[in-house]
């Protein structure tokens, strides 16, 4: 068989984008670039125009320089631990064939998106002061206080939902390792140690980069994680610092001040770190070949996975015990909870589709350019929002833009939380569809090129038909992530205007931790239940076909 | 007469300057072969217009094809692979050939499968089907487009000999019965000697008739 090769590469020798084929499309995926760069563009000056006009009030103590040591400190711990774990799950699930491993896989592919106060609640519910820890302590005197919350407790829950990202993408590559070059291993009789060092290492070590600077980032401008598990101002982020500059000490100024330190300390980081490996490409030609390790290492591996897989499951399942029942039983008698679960249906799924139909056009006109070429890099830009401009940056941007054009914060919440979320998950989103779009294109253009297949068509025929699949599983992904956000809805909610994770944290600091639990535990039953059955309705709808 | 004339390419890494000049007769098969890299899949895509040419033409009949987009072209194309739409039934790939709105059932679609030796594959999904009744759906489509230029890219790779020689016989008798101009792109003697009336030999990325 023939590789595909990267079709009509030579048709544009210029930098400029190729309009020959499907020019429709190319100018739709540059028409929703332009869109969002001159969103972000007024949101920007949105804020430097805030940050001349506002003075600040002088009520916010914030010590910027303390905030992001503390920030880089803790962000960089957490990206180390997370990629040894992501290492030694990985490595450990490679080698290991068992009943229920692609379900453990699928889990470990949606902690990325798995809503941040889920995990919160599930720690809190191991570990907090009437945690089962303490309970099983307590008749040997012993307990574990309030250790959760503090530097620790922030650490142990970016490594939770960063540990099963690395694992996901690493796992990938080391599935993606030519077959030749296992069976050359396996003929040579290399020992774990030789294996490892010769074939594993070089599959993962181009990835290590990429990934660590996107965990990096992600526990850098971590917001939910922190504001509850902070336990004080010693561990805050410049995000959380935005918060309560906004919504403690209503003071704009300093609010404005801190978002454009993190929009400069972010594009210092998002600069060279986008030079580096792409991380997220979870659909990579797979090995069928399977070379297990002999009895012992495979007994280590097992006695790791299982450990570590404790560690991720234990909050999960957590949330869910303590949760159901009559907490859940109470919180359903309760108006604002329906009223707040409503919002974050219609919400997630509006920005959902709002994110899939971008993550569609720029994919669709990013795959007609050529590899390396201006317009092509120009396309994967708008992807990079969510790490260039975190969530309460975006939020505060949005908050200040709707005040000079005179609009309340109530009147525009609903559409500042579907475009915002629209906006934050659309890497995700992106990193799930362009790949099968890329491989489409590569395969099928020069056929339905020679056939003289119109748009519409290759639309209807070819497209609609093969990424049934992975635009079901992107649109969950958009859906959870919009679910679980509380970085947005921060800077906008009521208790007139309350989403599910805003209800939680509201319950949170009111102590009404019964009522806390059970709103992480519909969250993560919603999460859960939205994986297994929207990928299902696309299928449905697609008639999907691999 | 299908001409190739001073047809010069050089790839953008630019390894080698490609120059072709090919000529073939109604009806008939051109046979190419040369060795890996010498520019037999590059003169196809030149001829199918999924490359611009440096210069040189491309006539069919008096008529020069060189400035028409690739869905304009009157040419089909038969690859080693990935000729159908696996997710489609073999009836609706053959359909597409015709039209995106004509049906997979349509007594066209019918009649070219059934020529094709396939009646009652239409609904088979092409996943389902062998390499040689692929190869032979795709064929079926290429007959309902009629267009006057056929470029086989090693159509017969991966086919067991008895299909393949079956495959043969379908194509040598169907370029002439439609008064095709095909060329053939082979690594395997046998095919050319079966099939090509010309054979033309690709060295260092310049064709000479043999």
């Amino acid at each position: 068989m023939k590789k595909p090769s990267q079709p009509f590469a030579d048709l544009s020798r210029t930098g400029l984008p190729d309009l020959r084929w499907r020019p429709g499309r190319v100018l739709a995926g540059f028409f929703i670039a332009l869109c969002i760069a001159l969103l972000i563009g007024a949101l920007l000056a949105a804020l430097t125009f805030a940050g001349r006009s506002f003075a600040t009030t002088g009520s916010t103590v914030a010590d910027i320089g303390h905030l992001v040591r503390m920030s880089a400190i803790q962000a960089g711990t957490s990206t180390l631990l997370s990629l040894i774990v992501g290492v030694v799950l990985a490595w450990s699930l490679d080698r290991l064939r068992f009943f229920g491993r692609g379900l453990i896989v699928g889990l470990l592919s949606s902690a990325l998106v798995l809503p941040s106060l889920v995990v919160v609640s599930g720690l809190i519910a191991i570990w907090g002061r009437v945690g089962w820890a303490n309970l099983v302590l307590a008749p040997f005197g012993i307990s574990t206080g309030a250790s959760i919350y503090g530097f620790w407790g922030i650490v142990a829950a970016h490594v939770l939902l960063n540990g099963a990202f690395a694992a996901r993408v690493l796992l990938d590559r080391l599935e993606a390792i030519p077959p030749e070059k296992l069976k050359l291993g396996r003929s040579l009789g290399l020992s774990t140690v030789q294996r490892f060092k010769i074939i594993d290492l070089p599959a993962i070590l181009s990835s290590i980069p990429g990934i660590g600077a996107t965990i990096f980032l992600l526990c850098f401008t971590s917001f939910a994680i922190v504001l509850v598990l902070g336990g004080g101002p010693a561990n805050q982020t410049l995000e959380v610092a935005i918060y309560e500059a906004v919504r403690l000490d209503f003071d704009l100024g300093a609010a404005v001040r801190l978002a454009l330190v993190q929009l400069v300390v972010c594009a210092a980081i998002i600069i060279p770190a986008s030079t580096l490996t792409p991380a997220a490409n979870l659909f990579g030609r797979r090995s069928e070949l399977h070379w297990p390790e002999g009895m012992l290492v495979s007994a280590v591996q097992t006695v790791l996975l299982i450990g570590l897989l404790a560690c991720f499951c234990a909050p999960l399942l957590a949330v869910l015990l303590r949760g159901s029942g009559t907490a859940m039983a109470s919180l359903f008698g309760q108006a604002s909870f329906w009223q707040a679960a409503g919002t974050s249906l219609w919400i997630g799924l509006a920005s959902a589709a709002v994110s899939l139909g971008l993550a569609i056009g720029l994919g669709m006109a990013r795959s007609l350019q050529r590899r390396n070429s201006p317009a092509r890099m120009i396309l994967g830009v708008p992807v990079f929002t969510y790490l260039a401009v975190p969530a309460v940056v975006l939020s505060l941007g949005f908050f200040l833009l709707a005040r000079f054009v005179g609009v309340g914060p109530a009147q525009a919440a609903p559409l500042v939380l579907v475009i915002a979320n629209a906006l934050l998950s659309l890497p995700f989103v992106f990193a799930t569809l362009s790949p099968p779009l890329e491989a489409l294109a590569a395969r099928h253009t020069k056929l339905i090129r020679s056939l003289g297949l119109s748009g519409l068509a290759q639309w209807r025929w070819v497209e609609w038909p093969l990424l049934g699949r992975p635009m079901g599983y992107a649109f969950a992904v958009a859906f959870v992530f919009s679910l679980g956000d509380l970085g947005v809805i921060s800077l906008f909610g009521t208790s007139d205007f309350s989403t599910l994770p805003w209800l939680m944290y509201r319950a949170f600091g009111a102590y009404r931790t019964n009522d806390a639990e059970a709103i992480a535990a519909v969250m993560l039953i919603v999460a859960v239940v939205a994986f297994v059955v929207i990928p299902r309705i696309f299928e449905f709808l697609t008639h999907a076909r691999d | 007469m299908l001409v190739i004339e001073n047809l010069k390419y050089r790839h953008e890494r630019g390894e080698m300057d490609y120059r072709f000049d090919l000529e073939i007769e109604r009806g008939k098969i051109a046979g190419l072969t040369g060795p890996s890299g010498a520019g037999k899949s590059t003169l196809l895509d030149l001829i199918a217009g999924f490359l611009p040419p440096d210069s040189g033409d491309v006539v069919l009949d008096g008529r020069s094809i060189i400035g028409l987009a690739p869905e304009n072209r009157p040419v089909s194309i038969l690859f080693q692979a990935d000729n159908l739409f696996d997710h489609l039934s073999a009836g609706a790939n053959v359909a597409l050939g015709i039209s995106s709105k004509a049906r997979a059932d349509s007594p066209e679609v019918e009649k070219a499968l059934a020529d094709m030796g396939l009646s009652g594959l239409s609904k088979r999904q092409a996943a389902n089907l062998s390499g040689g009744q692929k190869q032979r759906v795709a064929l079926a489509r290429t007959l309902l487009r009629n267009k006057p230029v056929l470029l086989l890219d090693e159509p017969f790779t991966g086919l067991d000999e008895e299909t393949a020689h079956a495959m043969r016989a379908i194509i040598r008798e169907i370029v002439a019965r439609q008064g095709w101009y095909a060329i053939l792109v082979s690594h395997d003697k046998e095919d050319i000697a079966a099939l090509a009336q010309n054979h033309y030999r690709l060295e260092n990325g310049r064709s000479h008739k043999v």
